[in-house]
């Protein structure tokens, strides 16, 4: 596999993708994966808990948000790892500076993404590597070998003609050497680019996106995976999650549309799911207590998932430190048990064993997680 | 080289006027209001020469890619191509003589650029401060006839590499620019070294600001320390030990960052967070220094890292690198540490020394462009109008090279490999160039085809000496010649 890679560039058939979800606002933890079996978030949340019995299953003590019922499939066929009281280990409570700072990776320049795609000792990115759906490139790819922000496949179009590509294979035709081949991918990948926009597309195994932004967003990361341009990373963001009042009728759509494009996504990548990975991910957590608008105000512990396809997945993750005042940290808040580090540095290590986690991660030596305790 | 205040307000008065135009790049109908004399596009002569001339070779290398007319300017300044490329190194070794008003008059409407003191740029959001700065530095390549200047200030960018991502250098980078790169990229490196060893951008990027020693035993922090002695000094070889490193952090601990009313952004020595003790440094006693004394070690450290001979050769090399091969001869070398030794490390006249090698002369269009070289050259060569706005930068982040954005302290790279694979966005770019479809910027074709005469010799300007009959031939058949020209190999190299 190893050697397959070094000798694929540009168009690399073989390249894993890594798709990153954000929720920017800090997503309630305990709203997406709800506590069910801890007797204290009953008393935390009298207004806006989670039944047990309405809840997806995940162990004995959490369940996933009966609104996320459409990631049961996942769930079953042990797809989906589960994370709680995941966060970054600094206290900020402003979205903009732990969103920096998460994305970032560390205290330190340049996104932890960015840094993964480019420190490579085999390869760094071909030209379409990373993809930022949205109108900018987010600061988790800032310094990456290459990154374009596109909200359609308009964005992606090569704007020279037959004409203008017959001519430059005239004149690239003679060139040897790394820069022969460069070229030689660089047509390639204009001829994917053309199969492309040339038929409608249509997702596979009847996956059925929704029309929300989130999810057209997905389906063109799939459409993309599917057309092996050489898409390495691809970051989506799902704004709206900052609830400090009448969290219910805010994040209720929220957590559909996420379930709801996380598993069309899945279903539409099929085998292809086994070389692609979704993290979702978001700045920070929200108060345990429900506060008086029925709302939650900035906490610290959040949650995150990761989908994918290789077997790998399929845990709960959770040092739970329970829900009691002493657990708590500040005014009221889960503590951060889990560096978000620890959840993508295997990840990374999975997609491209070559990266060099010391840069990607500079301020931070990942630990190794382990299974979590289903029981305790 | 020092801003002056009131030059930028009345400037910026004209800009203001401008702007009520609704227009970002200066209008050709309000140039006469801005004071500066018309701007002549006469008609010009290209390169003639079937292979890639010294006059070609020079504008190459020393500045972002030639402009119409520049070649044929150059031999004009002398009867023998010798002499008149000469005279041409000489003129940009001595930018400050350049009249560049036309080049200042369009960033001066970058305000931020121009904050005093430091603590001002606090008061502003990182976004506008990058964007300014990414704009201004993208400006000055297009449009500065102090060429090898600019070119330096990139090249001492990389060497002296800050993320300006990374914490307060969101806020500190722009005055780094300003205030240390900019003054020193021609001057002394030893004035440089030091500049930046106490830029506030550099004491945050590479945690100096964070190295305390409190009480004996505190383990200082190494960061800029290793840094200052693996790449911005003697090199990674360079012939130095993991002690040197510790007693060089211990040496530099004790600065940081004021805050507060009118302290805000100093850079000041704290005695109390100093190790006071003795160290030995490359092998040179440095005393115990009670109090405000420590501070002399500060000194002490960067005259022994510059003044070493490792130094010399290192920088020597990566000149090396980028003005004459990926892989320069040790000939070359040689040569030019020994300028840099002799001379004290007197950047110009390490330069002259460079560019009189004959490996320098010798060894034409071998050097892969980085994306914002060949993206300047190709805005150069066709004399485009551009804002430098969103729309041209996003090209530099889809190839990588958005300025102040490497993720590393080590800089962009300078060797050709990391580059290849952003063909796709090289052509892309030159074809929506030439289609008139980057927002914000513009050629005027008929204009550029008048002044070059036909096509061929437009060709012949563009990639800098006569094109052969394929070259032609595909231009003439892609239904769009001039970003066929730019997307062409040869216009990748330089």
């Amino acid at each position: 596999m190893t050697q397959a890679k070094a000798t694929l560039h540009g168009n690399g058939d073989l390249r894993q993708t890594l798709v990153v979800v954000f929720l920017r606002g800090a997503a309630d933890g305990l709203a997406l994966m709800p506590p069910v079996g801890d007797d204290d978030y009953y008393r935390a949340r009298p207004f806006t808990a989670v039944s047990k019995t309405a809840a997806l299953k995940l162990n004995d003590r959490f369940g996933l948000n009966p609104l996320m019922n459409a990631l049961e499939p996942a769930v079953k066929e042990g797809a989906l790892t589960a994370v709680h009281c995941v966060g970054s280990g600094d206290t900020t409570r402003s979205h903009f500076e732990a969103q920096d700072l998460m994305e970032h990776g560390g205290h330190t320049g340049g996104g932890w993404l960015g840094r993964f795609l480019r420190f490579r000792e085999q390869s760094s990115g071909g030209a379409l590597s990373a993809i930022a759906l949205g109108q900018a490139v987010p600061e988790s790819l800032r310094g990456a070998p290459a990154a374009t922000a596109m909200q359609s496949l308009d964005d992606f179009s090569f704007s020279g003609g037959d004409k203008f590509v017959q001519s430059l294979k005239q004149l690239y035709g003679g060139q040897t050497g790394v820069f022969g081949a460069r070229a030689r991918d660089t047509f390639n990948a204009l001829g994917r680019i053309r199969e492309l926009h040339a038929k409608d597309y249509s997702p596979a195994n009847g996956a059925d996106y929704g029309g929300d932004r989130f999810a057209r967003e997905l389906r063109l990361a799939a459409q993309l995976i599917k057309a092996r341009v050489g898409v390495e990373a691809v970051t989506i963001d799902l704004d709206g999650w900052d609830t400090h009042l009448s969290q219910g009728p805010f994040i209720s759509p929220l957590m559909r549309r996420l379930a709801n494009g996380l598993t069309a996504f899945r279903r539409d990548l099929g085998a292809a799911m086994r070389q692609t990975t979704v993290v979702v991910m978001t700045e920070f957590g929200r108060r345990v207590s429900e506060n008086s608008a029925l709302g939650t105000d900035h906490g610290r512990g959040g949650t995150m998932f990761v989908l994918g396809g290789d077997g790998a997945e399929g845990r709960v993750i959770a040092d739970w430190p329970g829900l009691k005042r002493d657990a708590l940290v500040g005014p009221g808040d889960l503590p951060v048990t889990t560096d978000y580090r620890d959840v993508l540095a295997p990840v990374l290590r999975r997609h491209a064993p070559d990266a060099d986690m010391v840069k990607v991660f500079p301020d931070h030596t990942p630990k190794l997680l382990g299974q979590a305790d289903a029981n305790a | 080289m020092e801003f002056n205040r009131r030059r930028f307000l009345q400037a910026g008065g004209t800009a203001a006027l401008m702007g009520t135009a609704g227009c970002d790049a200066p209008h050709k109908a309000l140039w006469p209001y801005t004071g500066l004399p018309h701007e002549a596009k006469p008609p010009f002569a290209p390169p003639s020469s079937e292979s890639i001339d010294l006059a070609t070779h020079t504008l190459n290398r020393l500045t972002f890619g030639a402009r119409p007319g520049q070649h044929e300017r150059i031999l004009r300044l002398a009867k023998r191509e010798e002499d008149a490329v000469a005279k041409f190194i000489d003129e940009q070794l001595a930018p400050e003589k350049i009249n560049d008003e036309r080049a200042e008059f369009r960033v001066h409407k970058f305000e931020t650029l121009a904050l005093a003191p430091i603590g001002e740029f606090y008061e502003f959001q990182p976004r506008l401060l990058r964007d300014e700065l990414t704009r201004a530095t993208l400006t000055r390549a297009i449009y500065s006839e102090r060429q090898l200047y600019e070119v330096m200030v990139r090249f001492w960018s990389d060497h002296f590499n800050i993320d300006i991502s990374k914490g307060e250098c969101k806020w500190l980078k722009p005055a780094d620019d300003r205030d240390v790169i900019r003054p020193h990229a021609l001057g002394t490196f030893p004035e440089l070294l030091a500049a930046s060893a106490k830029s506030q951008a550099m004491l945050t990027y590479l945690d100096g600001r964070a190295n305390r020693v409190r009480k004996p035993g505190d383990k200082p922090n190494e960061n800029y320390a290793r840094e200052l002695l693996e790449l911005h000094t003697l090199g990674v070889h360079g012939g130095y030990t993991q002690q040197d490193v510790m007693e060089i952090a211990r040496c530099l601990s004790g600065w940081r960052i004021g805050r507060g009313l009118f302290q805000t952004g100093k850079v000041q020595f704290e005695p109390g967070l100093h190790d006071a003790r003795a160290k030995t440094v490359l092998g040179q006693a440095i005393p115990a220094r009670d109090g405000l004394d420590g501070r002399n070690d500060f000194d002490d450290v960067l005259r022994i890292v510059a003044a070493h001979p490792s130094t010399g050769r290192h920088i020597a090399a990566k000149l090396c690198q980028r003005f004459i091969a990926d892989e320069p001869p040790a000939a070359a070398i040689d040569t030019v540490a020994g300028a840099f030794t002799k001379t004290k490390g007197d950047i110009r006249e390490t330069l002259r020394a460079l560019f009189a090698t004959d490996e320098f002369r010798g060894t034409r269009g071998n050097k892969f462009k980085q994306p914002l070289h060949f993206l300047a050259s190709a805005l150069r060569a066709t004399d485009a109008e551009t804002d430098a706005g969103k729309p041209l930068a996003n090209y530099l982040v889809r190839m990588g090279h958005m300025p102040f954005e490497y993720p590393a302290p080590d800089g962009y790279p300078a060797h050709a490999e990391p580059w290849m694979s952003t063909l796709l966005w090289r052509w892309n770019f030159a074809a929506k160039l030439a289609q008139g479809q980057i927002k914000g910027t513009r050629i005027q074709h008929e204009r550029l085809a008048k002044r070059a005469g036909d096509s061929a010799k437009l060709a012949a300007h563009l990639l800098g000496r006569q094109p052969s009959d394929d070259e032609l031939a595909a231009a003439k058949a892609s239904e769009n010649p001039l970003g066929l020209l730019l997307a062409s190999p040869s216009f990748q190299w330089s």
